[in-house]
């Protein structure tokens, strides 16, 4: 790794580690949102820039989870360490149900996901008896294990930031792995792949659930965070914005889901503070990105970095 | 006897009300080098497909080694032994041309399915994927993506995938497409270069080469088999004359 990069890496350690002095609660708040937003879209990613699937279902591994740790808590007073743990499990085993739907490619998938995931946003709202229906499931409170009980939100923070960077740093193992190198292959040509030995669909398959157990552990940030959970975590929306996200900052990368993440969220904040339409704004800023940086904020980096490389040396 | 390499039984392939391929069997011994030859539209790439795993053909049967794998997808005939290049150019534009042959040669076994290690820590795998590349001459180009070397090098590259997902038998899609004289003369040496042990059938379209590097041709015209024979059966023969290089026109070579 080159220095400059090292040197970046630090900087943004540090600076996430200054974050609750420097910002106080409203910033720190709104970085943890980022943090569990970002890692659901680099959950979106997995499939999106790597394996070349366009999955608008994420929210309903997210909000599986989330849901399955609120009731198992509130409800029947599951420690955390039996309910997140259920959380991650529940959500992947709803995803190895809906990884049928790599059976099918483009639109066909996109038209397929988008079903599933209205699915499971009718039963978090219809089934009121069990999941609370509009209002959700409310009081959950912040994670313990064992007399070690986290407090306050700044502490949260920490936590979040902890999970995010060891998923980040699993999810580059995994992407640099034969397995991942073989859904870029899928993502170029599934015919070549096919005819190397590859089952496609298989692969395919298994990446779609390894994605779902990450955006169900995102699911476990989430409820954590938010102390309650209601249909529009398992909606529509939150699936596009997920993806949204993803684009925005770069898809195939590991920085740009986070910073799609910082993008949409903070824009969404400061914008809603003076316009009522913070959607159409939000609308534009995707339009933008797809017709002029379609590869997103990490892409627009590497074009500067590009370039004054080139300045330098010639 | 020993089963052949591959044998297609009254094998079709009808598109809408055209049968592509129409009735063709054949049998290509375990070690011999067959060529397909005829004219545009006789059929080849067609019956390549049908043999490959990439169409399904609409009647008749496939079998490798003995084993029938009509209906068996292309992935397992690959494990079986089958390998193969594609007429149009197929590879991965944005990988690098070493991580190409590392998916080829971890491609038939096991470690297609490791999450936990990066790809190039596997020695064995790196070195034999810069091995793989000198045997087609692209040393020195592990690092570069796919998109940036020439077409010449894309085709070279196309061999070494199929060279590398060890084939017992390899089906070459006129693996000279679109090559300057100098380059066709290079992949066909590289060819001609192939262990005796590895059955070969391949579509070419230049004669010269494709009768250099027969033990014997099959003759296709739309959709049927019109001869098999040795290269001089074949250069001899009056009706392939007609059908495949018109009449009047003089034989080269």
């Amino acid at each position: 790794m080159d220095r400059a990069r090292l040197a970046l890496i630090v900087i943004a350690l540090a600076f996430a580690a200054a974050l609750p002095w420097l910002g106080g609660p409203f910033w720190t708040g709104l970085a943890t949102q980022m943090l569990i937003f970002g890692l659901l879209a680099l959950s979106v990613d997995l499939l999106l820039g790597h394996a070349g699937l366009f999955s608008l279902t994420h929210a309903s591994f997210f909000a599986v989870s989330a849901y399955t740790v609120a009731i198992l808590q509130v409800r029947y007073g599951w420690p955390t360490i039996a309910a997140a743990p259920a959380g991650i499990v529940l959500g992947t085993l709803l995803a190895a149900v809906f990884g049928i739907s790599v059976r099918t490619r483009g639109v066909y998938f996109i038209l397929i996901t988008i079903a599933l995931g209205y699915v499971v946003w009718g039963v978090a709202h219809r089934w009121s008896s069990f999941t609370g229906g509009d209002n959700g499931v409310t009081n959950v409170p912040f994670p313990a294990l064992g007399p070690a009980a986290i407090t306050s939100h700044t502490q949260y923070y920490y936590v979040v930031l902890a999970a995010v960077i060891l998923c980040g740093l699993g999810y580059r193992v995994l992407i640099r792995s034969p397995f991942g190198l073989g859904l870029r292959g899928i993502k170029a040509s599934e015919t070549r792949m096919q005819s190397l030995g590859y089952r496609t669909g298989l692969h395919l398959y298994a990446a779609f659930v390894l994605s779902g157990a990450l955006a169900s552990f995102a699911g476990v940030l989430y409820v954590y965070y938010n102390k309650f959970v209601n249909p529009v975590a398992s909606s529509f929306p939150v699936s596009v914005e997920a993806a949204l996200m993803a684009i925005v900052g770069g898809t195939g990368s590991i920085v740009g889901p986070f910073l799609g993440a910082a993008v949409v969220l903070g824009l969404r904040n400061w914008v809603s503070s003076f316009v009522e339409m913070h959607h159409a704004i939000m609308g534009a800023v995707f339009i933008a990105t797809v017709l002029w940086a379609p590869q997103g904020l990490v892409g627009i980096a590497q074009r500067i970095h590009a370039r004054l490389a080139k300045g330098r040396h010639g | 006897m020993a089963d052949p390499a591959l044998r297609v039984e009254d094998l079709a392939k009808v598109f809408g009300g055209l049968a592509a391929v129409d009735g063709v069997s054949l049998a290509v011994a375990a070690g011999e080098r067959r060529v397909l030859i005829g004219p545009n539209g006789a059929g080849k790439t067609t019956l390549f497909h049908c043999i490959t795993g990439t169409l399904k053909p609409s009647s008749g049967s496939v079998a490798l080694f003995g084993r029938d794998v009509t209906h068996d997808p292309e992935y397992r005939r690959t494990a079986l032994g089958m390998g193969r290049t594609f007429q149009i150019t197929n590879v991965f534009p944005d990988l690098t041309l070493g991580e190409h042959l590392a998916l080829a040669i971890v491609g038939t076994d096991r470690r297609k399915w490791v999450l936990h290690r990066p790809a190039e820590a596997f020695d064995e795998v790196r070195a034999r994927a810069l091995e793989g590349l000198a045997r087609v001459g692209l040393e020195g180009r592990a690092h570069l993506p796919a998109k940036l070397v020439s077409y010449g090098e894309r085709r070279q590259l196309e061999l070494a995938l199929a060279l590398n997902t060890n084939p017992k038998v390899l089906f070459l899609d006129e693996p000279c497409a679109g090559l300057s004289p100098a380059e066709r003369q290079r992949i066909s040496q590289m060819i001609a270069a192939l262990p005796r042990g590895i059955t070969l059938l391949m579509i070419e379209h230049d004669m010269d080469v494709a009768l250099g590097l027969a033990d014997r041709v099959t003759v296709l015209h739309q959709g049927r088999v019109i001869l098999e024979g040795s290269p001089e059966e074949v250069r001899a023969n009056a009706q392939v004359r007609d059908v495949y290089f018109g009449h009047g026109e003089a034989l080269r070579g």
